[in-house]
């Protein structure tokens, strides 16, 4: 420890760990199933490949790393206390990963019994977790508009996963349920309510803290996060109101909005004083070019419906928010928190400063920009394969390689930290 | 006598780094003034763990002015 001062209890670092190692290998099995899978996959978006391969990157990938990313964030950014991490951890970890694998099985292969199984399964393991979260949001005497954001954010999961629990059980029983608008519903939800809101609140703190902007304008997240909120309820209107037009004023509304967030981003950091070019900053700059292009061609297909006919355009804008905008916010991030809690976690051991090696020691930058530059080609594979089908298979093992580097860098920075913990334990001995 | 650290245009962990190693060596009566674009939790829990006191003003550009001195 630093020679006068005590550290503060953070969860231990197993806690976002055991959730990070995990998740890139979901999104591994997603591309090697759209490699196995080929051209049909990404004809709609309602082919049971793609209902599978959504449900790996939304669950698999994002919600295990979001989940990990919370329980470290919630104490570091907003000073709040989770209960009993590692119990939590331990119980919604296996509790989700056995939800995702029943849910996916179930849509790839359309079986009922596996819909019906995963469904109270994350009612559980997700009603667990937001529980807890929502205690140590609103227990923190801390302020400020990255809590607020994520206090909707865990309210937006809950809402995705009633609205989800709800479809697959609807799917597994046959009952009759308008089923487009409850699938538009969850969607809109789980993207906004929950991942963008998310995103956007740990962006007005992370952003200006890593890549040295300017703060995001408080205007901007006074407004951002209860407008968003706020069409989404619009937006889940369309359930009781059949309004063609009303329906196409929230979904331009909401892509208004959602744009505004990324050319904020955007422009912060072009215009921040001191240029970083880490693969974080690279990460955030495709996520959010990605969020604008999501909106602009989602803009054009609303307004042309001759263009948003083709089933493969929802394919299209799929393949922006998933793979372009939220797995690449989320590497960004995971390749920030990584280094850093190695770094936290080190000078905890009682060494002196001196003695903890710098953050960017934990994982390499060229095998982070590295990464990046696979998952960009990636990205440009998919959304090629959603319009010229012989690529899929292609783009589905470019994806693929591309998440097995990610985990093989986060397992590689988890061997650093054994390592560095090994050699000051073992000068502390010396001395 | 303030000593300042301006941390806003430095990458995370060097403002902790600093103002860690600047507690080391404050005199009675003296204090240090952080600038930051955020609120550093885990600073604050090192601080109240270890008999400091803080202030923290929010400016106008978004800048936080964390003073910081001992009990």
């Amino acid at each position: 420890m630093h020679p006068s001062l005590s550290f503060d209890q953070a969860p231990p670092i197993s806690v976002p760990y055991r959730f990070f190692l995990v998740a890139p290998w979901f999104g591994v099995m997603a591309g090697i199933l759209l490699a196995w899978s080929g051209g049909d996959a990404l004809a709609s978006r309602w082919t049971p490949q793609a209902l599978a391969l959504t449900h790996l990157i939304a669950l698999g990938f994002m919600l295990q790393a979001m989940c990990g990313a919370l329980f470290q964030f919630i104490p570091v950014a907003v000073g709040g206390n989770v209960w009993r991490p590692k119990l939590v951890a331990n119980t919604v970890q296996p509790l989700l990963l056995l939800a995702t694998l029943l849910l996916v099985g179930g849509l790839l292969f359309s079986r009922p019994g596996l819909l019906s199984a995963a469904a109270p399964l994350f009612l559980l393991a997700v009603g667990g977790f937001v529980i807890v979260v929502a205690l140590a949001l609103w227990r923190t005497p801390a302020t400020g508009m990255t809590l607020w954001a994520m206090r909707m954010a865990i309210g937006g999961l809950a809402v995705t996963v009633l609205f989800g629990a709800l479809l697959a059980e609807a799917l597994a029983r046959g009952f009759s349920v308008p089923v487009v608008e409850l699938a538009d519903i969850h969607l809109a939800w789980g993207l906004a309510g929950w991942a963008l809101t998310l995103l956007a609140g740990v962006s007005y703190y992370v952003v200006p803290m890593f890549q040295l902007t300017r703060p995001y304008p408080l205007w901007f997240t006074r407004w951002f996060g209860p407008l968003l909120l706020l069409l989404l309820l619009a937006w889940s209107s369309r359930l009781l109101l059949e309004d063609a037009r009303w329906s196409l004023a929230i979904a331009l509304s909401l892509l208004a909005l959602v744009s505004a967030y990324a050319g904020m981003t955007l422009w912060l950091q072009y215009t921040r004083r001191r240029k970083v070019h880490d693969a974080t900053s690279m990460c955030f700059r495709l996520a959010n070019l990605s969020v604008l292009a999501f909106a602009i061609s989602g803009t054009g297909f609303f307004l042309y419906p001759e263009l948003g006919a083709d089933p493969r355009s929802a394919v299209w804008l799929g393949v922006l928010a998933f793979a372009g905008a939220f797995v690449s916010a989320i590497t960004g991030m995971m390749y920030k928190i990584v280094p850093f809690l190695n770094w936290l976690h080190l000078q905890r051991l009682g060494a002196p400063l001196s003695a903890v090696p710098n953050m960017n020691k934990m994982i390499p930058a060229e095998a982070m920009t590295g990464q990046l530059r696979l998952h960009i080609l990636a990205v440009v594979l998919l959304l090629a394969a959603v319009w010229l089908p012989g690529l899929t298979r292609l783009a589905g093992l470019t994806f693929a390689v591309s998440f097995a580097w990610m985990g093989w860098n986060l397992v590689d920075a988890v061997r650093r930290y054994q390592s560095f913990r090994y050699q000051i334990r073992a000068a502390a001995l010396h001395h | 006598m303030t000593t300042v650290i301006d941390g806003r245009e430095m990458q995370p962990p060097e403002p902790m780094e600093r103002a860690l190693e600047a507690l080391d060596t404050l005199a009675e009566g003296d204090d240090l003034l952080l600038l930051l674009y955020c609120q550093p939790h885990p600073l604050f829990n090192i601080l109240r763990q270890n008999g400091y006191a803080w202030s923290d003003e929010l400016r106008a550009d978004g800048t936080r002015e964390i003073r910081i001195h001992k009990l």
